[in-house]
């Protein structure tokens, strides 16, 4: 019996007998099946388990804190009717929002917060940490902190811009069928259909096998994006110019312009290879998009305000726009988080198998691949990537978690 | 019955269609590419005579229509042709992976079904309260993890630090049933640990969405004990639901083991598709993502056709 073993069991004793006294059911509940666990624990893993079951209870504690007071922090800094929304956000949302609110600063912010470059060789491989580089080198010797901090940006903006396609084209998509029903709301079901048939993973394989090599340059994912965008941009002419020549021929005008000047664009900001990842992950998930608001959608179609408003001799864009969009918009946004983490984790599974972001770019995915020897070395550098993977996903899911708890729906 | 067989019998057609339409997608994807196939093999140098030798050999002066139905015809009989890079056949190279891959699918399943179920259940009665809740955080970590970030760090204490089981998971032929239930245990957790997750929060949902229905009110208000209610009145309505779950998860599991195979250098049929994928191979390309995409389609229909036959008001016409 070592002091830290009468010392763990004394706590966490003490702490349940006090929340029995205070009738802390809940609290009592836990903290005495954590005792009984322990007993098991320590009979079968002896004092390390237990050792690690105390720095694990001493992690919670701490993100508890940090959540806790990053969500007074909010509250503090809000307008009123913000603060009221917030102030019903459980531990575990403000955590979710604290972690995005770490990654997007570190993403914002990465040359000036990163201590050498990203690409920068700055040791021998696999350099052990020292007061120069936080957690060590790469298989490179590159700084891996560094490479942490790039990652944020350059795996996030990336799951970020394909989210955004997939969601544009998906949303706009299942509002026209909703609204328009008819073949053209058969031929887009049947048509998501056999996408979502196919699992996302075996689909963006093959995908990236036939326009990963050559086909990767720049005039093709020029070209790619801009017909993606055009199809996109179409769905919105057509709703927005409905029976009109004039504003189809107006909106036509506008639409090619968009689109190339967006192709041109995006080509400054990544590579073609990325943009090719970004279109496979926007016409996987869009489908997926494209159901869910035609659901929702649907649903506030048959209301009588929307029967009043045609009537009324209303369009079909003010209809999207002022009736039907505000009435789906919580939905739509928690379904916006949750495609972001399916896509978060579709990008990093294609870096980590070495067919996504392409070196040297800094990518949590592929950083996990590149160091993954370490590991049989009983190194944990590998995992601090993949834990950041997680972590994010994971903080996505709380908000959305939250969202969807207050947006009905889901109040089981 | 009639009317069963009839939805059922819907059913397996439009599964199928689905199928053709995507084994569709797969062969005309690949003409997508620039000049064709034989171009891609030999990359920018190549002679005309070396492209127009590789050309007769793969059959690619035929119009594409009758290449289709050639390969169509052949992947019907399970013959894919021969592997660009190896000259192979690639159905002899991915035949034994496949049966590696359902192996630990399998294994996998074996596990993670009856464990979630009986959670998933548990959670459902005890909902709200502090163990729910600890449930739902400690599900929705696992799901929100990628399975490699969950594989490395079995690997990383199960194998590494304590060497209780092996971190790479090389089989031969002569390995007892035992000792390959052993080798596999890794990469098998890791699918457990994830696809648990998902079905624990399915079979909770479905659960609860179950117990709020009146006829299951009216039998806790005539005071039937709580047991009764389960197992008598919840259960055979819960049916369903908890077939759809399971063969949902099960489809899961068979795309989510591409990831782990890579992770675990398992010989599966991932492991294959991903090289064949880098390699540029079409054939196994073609020929894995056919595989993958029937095996999700049965699956999915295993949960449609399921859940008709479990549906009580379907089974007793009036």
């Amino acid at each position: 019996m070592s002091l830290f073993v009468i010392a763990y069991y004394t706590l966490l004793l003490g702490a349940s007998c006090l929340a029995a006294y205070f009738n802390k059911r809940s609290a009592f509940l836990l903290l005495f099946s954590l005792t009984l666990v322990s007993f098991v624990l320590g009979i079968i893993g002896g004092v390390s388990a237990l050792r690690i079951v105390a720095i694990l209870a001493g992690l919670l504690a701490l993100s508890a804190m940090v959540s806790y007071a990053f969500r007074e922090f909010l509250i503090a800094i809000a307008s009123r009717n913000l603060a009221k929304e917030l102030r019903t956000a459980p531990l575990t949302a403000a955590f979710g929002m604290f972690v995005i609110f770490t990654v997007a600063v570190a993403g914002i912010f990465a040359p000036l917060i990163a201590p050498h470059g990203e690409a920068e060789v700055i040791t021998s491989a696999f350099a052990p940490a020292d007061a120069n580089m936080l957690l060590g080198a790469d298989q490179l010797g590159r700084d891996i902190f560094s490479r942490l901090v790039y990652g944020a940006r350059n795996t996030v903006a990336l799951a970020l811009a394909g989210t955004v396609m997939a969601f544009l084209l998906g949303a706009l998509a299942g509002l026209m069928a909703a609204t328009s029903g008819g073949w053209f709301d058969q031929f887009l079901a049947r048509t998501s259909d056999v996408i979502m048939s196919i699992p996302s993973l075996i689909f963006a394989l093959l995908m990236l096998s036939i326009f990963g090599g050559d086909l990767a340059n720049d005039t093709t994912s020029f070209w790619l994006l801009s017909a993606f965008t055009g199809i996109t941009g179409l769905l919105l002419v057509s709703a927005i110019a409905e029976r009109s020549l004039m504003a189809w021929v107006i909106g036509l005008a506008v639409l090619v312009g968009v689109a190339a000047m967006f192709g041109g664009f995006m080509l400054t900001i990544f590579n073609p290879s990325e943009i090719i990842l970004i279109l496979v992950v926007a016409v996987i998930y869009s489908p997926r998009v494209f159901r869910l608001t035609r659901a929702v959608a649907g649903n506030v179609v048959v209301m009588d305000y929307i029967e009043a408003a045609k009537l009324r001799g209303e369009r079909k864009w003010y209809l999207i726009r002022r009736e039907i969009l505000p009435n789906s918009t919580a939905p739509l946004i928690a379904e916006f988080g949750l495609e972001f983490c399916f896509v978060f984790l579709l990008i990093a599974g294609l870096s980590f198998l070495g067919l996504g972001i392409q070196p040297p770019t800094a990518d949590w995915g592929s950083m996990v691949r590149e160091n993954a020897t370490l590991i049989s070395f009983g190194d944990i550098t590998p995992l601090i990537p993949a834990a950041a993977i997680a972590l994010l996903t994971v903080a996505v899911n709380f908000v959305v978690d939250w969202m969807l708890y207050r947006s009905s729906g889901l109040k089981v | 019955m009639g009317d069963i067989l009839g939805l059922v019998v819907k059913r397996l057609g439009l599964g199928l269609i689905i199928l053709l339409v995507i084994s569709v997608i797969i062969f005309f994807m690949v003409e997508l590419l620039p000049g064709d196939i034989a171009q891609a093999v030999l990359g920018q140098g190549a002679t005309p005579e070396n492209l127009a030798a590789l050309r007769k050999e793969m059959g690619l002066d035929q119009p594409a229509l009758v290449r289709y139905l050639h390969w169509l015809a052949g992947a019907v009989t399970l013959d894919f042709g021969n592997s660009i890079v190896t000259g192979a056949s690639v159905a002899e190279t991915i035949g034994e992976r496949f049966a590696n891959t359902l192996f630990l699918a399998a294994y996998a399943a074996a596990i993670a079904v009856p464990i979630s179920i009986v959670l998933g259940v548990l959670v459902a009665l005890l909902r709200n309260s502090i163990f729910d809740r600890v449930a739902n955080v400690a599900t929705l970590t696992s799901i929100s993890s990628p399975e490699f970030f969950l594989g490395y760090i079995l690997i990383l204490y199960l194998a590494v630090k304590t060497g209780m089981f092996p971190a790479i998971a090389s089989l031969s032929n002569d390995m007892s049933f035992g000792d390959l239930l052993y080798r596999t245990f890794l990469p098998a957790l890791t699918l457990v640990l994830v696809v648990t997750a998902h079905m624990m929060r399915m079979t909770r949902a479905a659960i609860i969405n179950l117990l709020a229905s009146p006829y299951i009110e009216m039998a806790r208000l005539k005071g039937a004990p709580p047991w009764k209610v389960i197992v008598k009145h919840a259960l055979p309505n819960a049916w369903a639901p908890i077939i759809n779950v399971v063969a949902l998860n099960l489809a899961y599991l068979i795309t989510g083991v591409v990831l782990v195979e890579v992770v675990f250098v398992y010989p599966g049929i991932g492991q294959a598709l991903v090289d064949a994928v880098s390699k540029r191979d079409f054939p196994v390309v073609q020929a894995c993502c056919l595989i993958f995409a029937a095996t999700f389609i049965l699956l999915n229909l295993a949960a449609d056709v399921g859940s008709i036959l479990t549906n009580p008001r379907l089974r007793h016409p009036k």
